[in-house]
This record gives C-alpha cells, sequence and structure tokens, in this order.
C-alpha cells in the first residue's frame, strides 16, 4: 500500500478534470456540430430533422462547387507557387553573409500583422485609379483593371495576398533548416568542385525535404481553411468569385437568413476534406519524403 | 495509503470546484442581475416612480444600448442619442447606459442574428421591420411587446406606419424615422450641362447621356453590399410592375419573373450595359458611392432621403455643401398602377429584449418616453434630415429650413402614396437571392429574364413553406 500511484483508480482520478474539459470543450461541440448538420435550425425558431438534405444542398449548390475549386486552388497556388518560391527566397537568404538578419525580419514582419490590416493595406494597392499598381500598369500603357470587382481579377489578386502574408513565415522556418546543416558538407562538396547551383540543388534541398515535407502539408491545411482574408478583402465576392467553402459557410450560417444547420453541414464536410487530403498527402508524396520517419 | 487517497481526492476535488466555478460564473453573476430586480422590491419600487420621485437609494445598474450611429455622416443622429441618454439616466436612479456602436450591416445581419439565436440580444439595440428582422424575432419570442408601453405613454396612435414590426396585433418595435428613396443631383453640374431636372423616364437617360458624354458617371454606385444597388430596383419595381407587387410577392399575387418585374431588372441591366453606373461597382462600398457623388465623378446618385443630413454639412459635403438636390424616380412609360408613388419605409428604429428585470423594463420606458416625442422627431428632422415616423404639428413641419429636406418632404406630399421596399416584406432567402442575383446581373454573368426565374423559383419555395 506503498505505491498508491500503482492503483488503476487514482490515475482514473487525476484524469477526470482533463477529461471533463476535453468533453466540454472538443467532444460535445464536435458532437452537437454533427447533430444539428442534419436539422434545419436557423437558430431561432424549432428544428426539424432533415436527414442528409442539407449535404445534397451543398453538393448540389454550384457556388459551394465553386468554393470546392477555389480552395484547391488556393491549395495548388501555395504548393506549386508558393513553396518553390520560399525555398528558393530561403537559399538566397542563406547564401548572403550581409544584412541576413534585415531580409529574414522583412519577409517575417507580414505574417505577424493582422489580416485586416494586410486587407486593407492590398485593398489600396490595388485601387483601380489610385492604386499604385494601377499605376505602375498605366506607364506601360495598360487601362485601369478593376482587381477586386471583376470576377477574373479578384482571385488573382487575393491568392497574391495571401501568399504574401505568409511565404515569409514558411521562408524562416526554411531558413532555419538551411542553416542548421552542417557546414563540412557544403565544404566536402566544393572541394569535389560543385557550384552553389550543383550544392543548392544537391546537399541542400535533399537535407531539408523533411521540412518541406511539413510546409506542404500546412499548406494544404492552410489551403483547406483559408477564409479570413478572403472575408476581408471581398466578402467571397464578386459573384462568389473568391467564395472559398470556410467563407461559404460564414455567409450561409450567418448573415441574412442564418441557417446554422446548413453552416454545421458545411463546417463537416470541409473537416471531412481536409482530413482526406492530409491523410492522402501522408500516405502518399509525405511518406516518402520523410523517408519513412513517420 | 488511506490518507494518500484522501489527499488525492481531494486535490481533485479542489481542482474540481475550481474549474466547475469558472465555468459557472457567467450564470451566477446573470442570476444575481436577474435578482436585483426582483429580490430586492424596495429598488425596483423606487426606480419605478423614480422619474418622478428621483429616489436616491438606488443600486447601480447598467443597461446595454445597441445602436448604428457611427462614423461622420451620423453624427447628427449620435448627438440625439446622446442627448436621450443622458436625459434617461437623470430620470431612473441608478441607471448607466452601456453605448455599443456597430455598423449597420454587421449588426443586422451578423451579430444581432447571432445573439438572437444565443439568445442574448441587448437590452436596447436598433433593428429593422419586416419579415426578414422584427417579425422573425417576435415570432420567436425575443422580442419585448411594447404596446402597453406606448399604449401608457399615449404615444400608439401617434406612429405613421408601425406595419413593419407589427405582429398578430401587437407592437414589437418602434421605428425612429422614415425614409424615401429617390435620386440625389450635383446642381451646379446639371446647370453647367443644361440638364434640367427630371420629370420623364426619356429626360432622366437623356441626362444621364448627357453626363457621360462629358466624361461624367451618371449614377454612382457601391454594389459590394448588394442592397444598394437594390434600392433602385425595387423602384423600378414599384414603377414598372405596380406599387402592389412589393407585397404581392410574398402573397403570392405578383411573380417575380412577369414580365413587368423583368422589365424593371431589364432597365437596370441596360444602364449597367451602357455604363451609367461606376465602373468596378462590385467592388466599391456603400461609403465609396457617396464619395463618388460628393467629389463630383458622378452627377446623380440614388440613395435613401437619410442621406440629406450631408449635404448640408461642409466637413461632409466640401464644396457640394447646399448644392444638392432630389427628386424621385420619373413615370416609366407602360409602367403599371399609380406612377406618382414612391417608396417610403419606416423600418428602422429600435427594439428591446423581452428578457428584461423590473428595473431595465423601468429604464426601457423612459428612454421610449425620451426617444419618441414630438421634441426628439422635430430634432431628427432639423438637424439630421430624417423623416418623422410620427405625426408632427403643422408648426412644427414649418420649421424645416434645408432646401433639400424641403423638398424630399414635398416629394413625399405629392406622392399619391408609397410601397415599402422588398427587404421587408419577402422571405430572408428570397431576399438572399436577390442580392446574389443583382450582382449576377450587374458583372454580366446572368440576365434580367434569368435574374427574375431564379426569384421566382426560390419566391414560390418561400411560399410553399409558409
Amino acid at each position: 500500500m506503498k505505491h498508491p500511484m500503482r492503483n488503476p483508480w487514482i490515475y482514473t482520478l487525476f484524469t477526470v478534470p482533463t477529461l471533463i474539459l476535453y468533453g466540454m470543450f472538443f467532444l460535445w461541440p464536435m458532437l452537437s456540430s454533427a447533430y444539428y448538420a442534419f436539422t434545419d435550425w436557423n437558430g431561432l425558431e424549432n428544428y426539424r430533422f432533415v436527414g442528409w438534405s442539407n449535404f445534397a444542398a451543398a453538393f448540389g449548390d454550384p457556388d459551394f462547387r465553386r468554393a470546392i475549386v477555389n480552395n484547391l486552388i488556393f491549395i495548388g497556388f501555395s504548393v506549386f507557387v508558393q513553396i518553390p518560391l520560399i525555398v528558393l527566397c530561403a537559399l538566397l537568404i542563406a547564401s548572403v553573409k550581409r544584412l541576413r538578419g534585415f531580409y529574414k525580419t522583412t519577409v517575417f514582419v507580414p505574417s505577424i500583422v493582422s489580416t485586416s490590416v494586410i486587407g486593407i493595406l492590398w485593398g489600396f494597392i490595388y485601387e483601380p485609379e489610385v492604386g499604385p499598381l494601377n499605376r505602375l500598369l498605366a506607364l506601360f500603357g495598360a487601362g485601369p483593371v478593376y482587381w477586386l470587382a471583376e470576377p477574373e481579377g479578384a482571385l488573382p489578386a487575393v491568392l497574391i495576398t495571401n501568399a504574401w502574408q505568409w511565404m515569409g513565415f514558411y521562408i524562416v522556418l526554411v531558413l532555419a533548416a538551411i542553416l542548421a546543416i552542417p557546414r563540412e558538407l557544403h565544404e566536402a562538396a566544393v572541394v569535389d568542385g560543385a557550384n552553389g547551383w550543383q550544392r543548392a540543388l544537391q546537399i541542400t534541398v535533399p537535407l531539408i525535404r523533411p521540412l518541406i515535407s511539413v510546409v506542404v502539408m500546412l499548406s494544404i491545411a492552410g489551403g483547406m481553411r483559408v477564409v479570413d482574408i478572403v472575408l476581408v478583402m471581398t466578402k467571397g465576392g464578386p459573384v462568389g468569385a473568391t467564395e472559398v467553402m470556410a467563407s461559404y459557410m460564414v455567409n450561409e450560417a450567418m448573415g441574412i437568413n442564418p441557417n446554422y444547420g446548413f453552416g454545421t453541414a458545411i463546417a463537416l464536410i470541409i473537416f471531412a476534406f481536409a482530413l482526406l487530403l492530409t491523410s492522402l498527402y501522408q500516405l502518399t508524396f509525405g511518406r516518402r519524403m520523410e523517408g519513412g520517419q513517420f | 495509503m488511506k490518507k494518500r487517497l484522501g489527499v488525492a481526492i481531494l486535490i481533485l476535488f479542489v481542482a474540481l470546484s475550481a474549474v466547475l466555478t469558472a465555468c459557472g460564473t457567467g450564470k451566477n453573476e446573470n442570476a444575481n442581475k436577474g435578482s436585483e430586480g426582483s429580490a430586492s422590491p424596495s429598488a425596483s419600487a423606487s426606480a419605478g416612480t423614480g422619474g418622478e420621485t428621483g429616489g436616491t437609494n438606488a443600486e447601480p445598474f447598467t443597461v446595454s444600448l445597441r445602436h448604428i450611429q457611427i462614423g461622420e455622416a451620423q453624427k447628427f443622429r449620435k448627438a440625439i442619442l446622446d442627448d436621450v441618454v443622458r436625459k434617461t439616466e437623470a430620470e431612473v436612479p441608478g441607471l448607466k447606459f452601456e453605448l455599443d456602436g456597430v455598423e449597420d450591416q454587421v449588426n443586422r445581419f451578423t451579430k444581432l442574428p447571432a445573439e438572437m439565436a444565443a439568445g442574448n440580444p441587448p437590452k436596447i439595440f436598433d433593428l429593422f421591420g419586416g419579415a426578414g428582422d422584427a417579425l422573425k424575432y417576435a415570432k420567436a419570442g425575443r422580442l419585448l411587446d411594447v404596446t402597453p408601453i406606448i399604449e401608457e405613454l399615449g404615444i400608439a396612435d401617434k406612429f405613421l406606419n408601425l406595419g413593419q414590426f407589427t405582429l398578430d396585433g401587437r407592437v414589437y418595435g418602434l421605428p425612429i424615422g422614415g425614409s424615401t428613396e429617390g435620386f440625389f443631383y450635383n446642381i451646379p453640374m446639371f446647370e453647367k450641362y443644361n440638364i434640367k431636372v427630371p420629370t420623364t423616364l426619356e429626360e432622366l437617360e437623356a441626362a444621364a447621356e448627357t453626363l457621360k458624354q462629358n466624361g461624367i458617371t451618371p449614377f454612382a454606385m457601391g454594389s459590394k453590399g448588394a442592397w444598394v444597388p437594390l434600392m433602385l430596383v425595387n423602384t423600378l419595381i414599384g414603377r414598372y410592375a405596380g406599387p402592389e407587387a412589393i407585397d404581392g410577392f410574398p402573397a403570392g399575387t405578383h411573380a417575380w419573373n412577369s414580365p413587368e418585374v423583368t422589365a424593371a431588372f431589364a432597365k437596370y441591366e441596360e444602364w449597367v450595359k451602357k455604363g451609367y453606373f461606376t465602373k468596378g461597382e462590385l467592388g466599391l462600398e456603400y461609403a465609396d458611392m457617396l464619395n463618388q457623388f460628393v467629389t463630383g465623378k458622378a452627377g446623380m446618385m440614388f440613395d435613401g432621403s437619410w442621406r440629406a443630413s450631408v449635404f448640408k454639412d461642409p466637413a461632409q459635403a466640401g464644396e457640394l455643401t447646399g448644392k444638392v438636390g432630389f427628386f424621385p424616380m420619373p413615370p416609366v412609360p407602360g409602367g403599371k398602377g399609380d406612377q406618382t408613388y414612391v417608396n417610403g419605409n419606416y423600418s428602422n428604429g429600435y427594439g428591446f429584449s423581452a428578457d428584461l428585470n423590473e428595473r431595465e423594463l423601468t429604464a426601457v420606458k423612459a428612454f421610449i418616453k425620451n426617444m419618441y416625442n414630438e421634441e426628439m422627431q422635430l430634432r431628427g428632422l432639423l438637424e439630421d434630415g430624417v423623416l418623422p415616423s410620427m405625426k408632427l404639428s403643422g408648426d412644427a413641419l414649418d420649421k424645416v429650413e434645408d432646401p433639400l429636406v424641403k423638398q424630399i418632404m414635398e416629394t413625399m406630399r405629392r406622392a399619391g402614396g408609397a410601397f415599402s421596399h422588398f427587404d421587408s416584406t419577402v422571405h430572408s432567402e428570397v431576399y438572399k437571392e436577390s442580392e446574389a442575383q443583382i450582382q449576377r446581373l450587374i458583372a454580366g454573368r446572368a440576365t434580367a429574364a434569368e435574374v427574375t426565374e431564379a426569384l421566382q423559383k426560390i419566391q414560390e419555395i418561400a411560399n410553399a413553406n409558409q
């Protein structure tokens, strides 16, 4: 009896508070969401069960299907455009000797600025008449482009802003990994006659692959749940051109004619998509890139 | 072992109670607040008569008040609210209002619906009338029935129109003012290009064409919030399909896809294609529309009469101060019904939470007494250019000097009657669809016929579900 900690009941007792908190803040909201997703609750009046019709309505709505496509565009843009640029920038910053700290700080700053501020800032940049971007274009004779007002221009505009906001964060991550590579490897490569590009592509990039893999996964998850920058800049408009799944959810669950039942159904769909994509990535490329470490 | 087990259980108990206390704090506070009114008869009794006797033993209490009077353009209205707040606080012992200013659209479509769902709206809040707002909340039992209060204060029959706040004969909110929607125009610009104030649709379009030829946008517009272009659409529907159409959609007597309603959308579409509205309007906010007009980039602006106060304030209107005129939508050829009708709304005002204790109810009564009277209505009209929602005496109305407000009142006086905005008559799902569709129309993604077809489809489902 000198070892009370061997008594399983004591373990149970000590874990109870955490389990209660976990249940209250994670399990209960998730279960109640799952429950409401099958109702037509509008937040005010009595609701009834509608089966799978919320899910059917979501996939039957062309606006939601476009939102899914837009999410995939966000993911594609971050994986195929942003990540190569991130690695390139990190390689460049790692190779400079002077002012490295300055570059590091400058690229990092956007990721600590509030999304609302960034939305307003880029709103000025994209302003059709006096915005610097259109003024620059005007120098080359281009007429004013209504970036955020035209369905064709709005999505690229938001994609670029989103990339600008988050690239710095990942650059600093990748940079840390690059700087952690032992110098001897590079010195040996120099002795063997490798030039800068060869060293970057043959030594640095393979050695930071595990981190790139993590960045890819974070980008996929980020692309699935992107919403703040969209709401600040365009509210999903014009005409749904920048609508993503999460902004669609916000607009449906709240706003005019709120429908919480439908909104929670969308939330579950987003969750399922994110789970599916990240696990697909982990099971295919992710595992390979990390050399089966996980 | 037993001793240690005991200690362990004790620690666990303390931890648990700490957690549960933290979780329960909010409720306890509410319970205390709730009991303040009911369980302390002395306090409520003194508060009940506080207005007259000025009781001194009152415990302080706060009443939350949500308003939308934020920003430069609302400063006159805010000053009136501040005076009412001061006066009410002085009358009700212990009362302190907690003012919470929130942007109109955020309050109406995001914050208030969420609070209504959670059952914790502010005690007094800005509220819109109609099926999608006041009546929906009233049905759900969230709004205070103010019928006995206005009867007690003797103002029940003073209101011009309580229709948008009335459900089954009971009143659930009080409009603060009335409004009409029409064209504001830049007088010096009209003179410069020799344009006379349009009285027919032909003249209006000729004026637009003249302005366009001179490199000026005919109609300022900011369609990022779809309700802005819908103001003009609403009045076009009133002209082409008749004033009855607005109430006819939910009643099933009028169809969106009828040729008349489609003609209204088609006219809007035609103007979009002709470039009569601000370029890139889908990226511009409501405030940008005013900027377009005030800076002279646009010659006309279709907006609500509440904008009138801006044009007498040099800080907001600049060189255009006092140089703005107003005219209603002219009659349209082949339009149905009385073509002199104008849009008239008595839909924005205050609502009150159904969840009030006795002292809060006293505060609400005093607030209503101080806000809804001839003095404040007249101040609203004179200082803010907002048309009264209550009947005013002839002497009071004679005090209006602002020529623009006079023009607006004259327009309403000459009108054969008024039709509402369809945002307060149709079901929210139909209104929501109309917002999506008008933006599609503006972006050239849908024709007028496609828009009205889509709206009718949603309207039929909504009517069937009624």
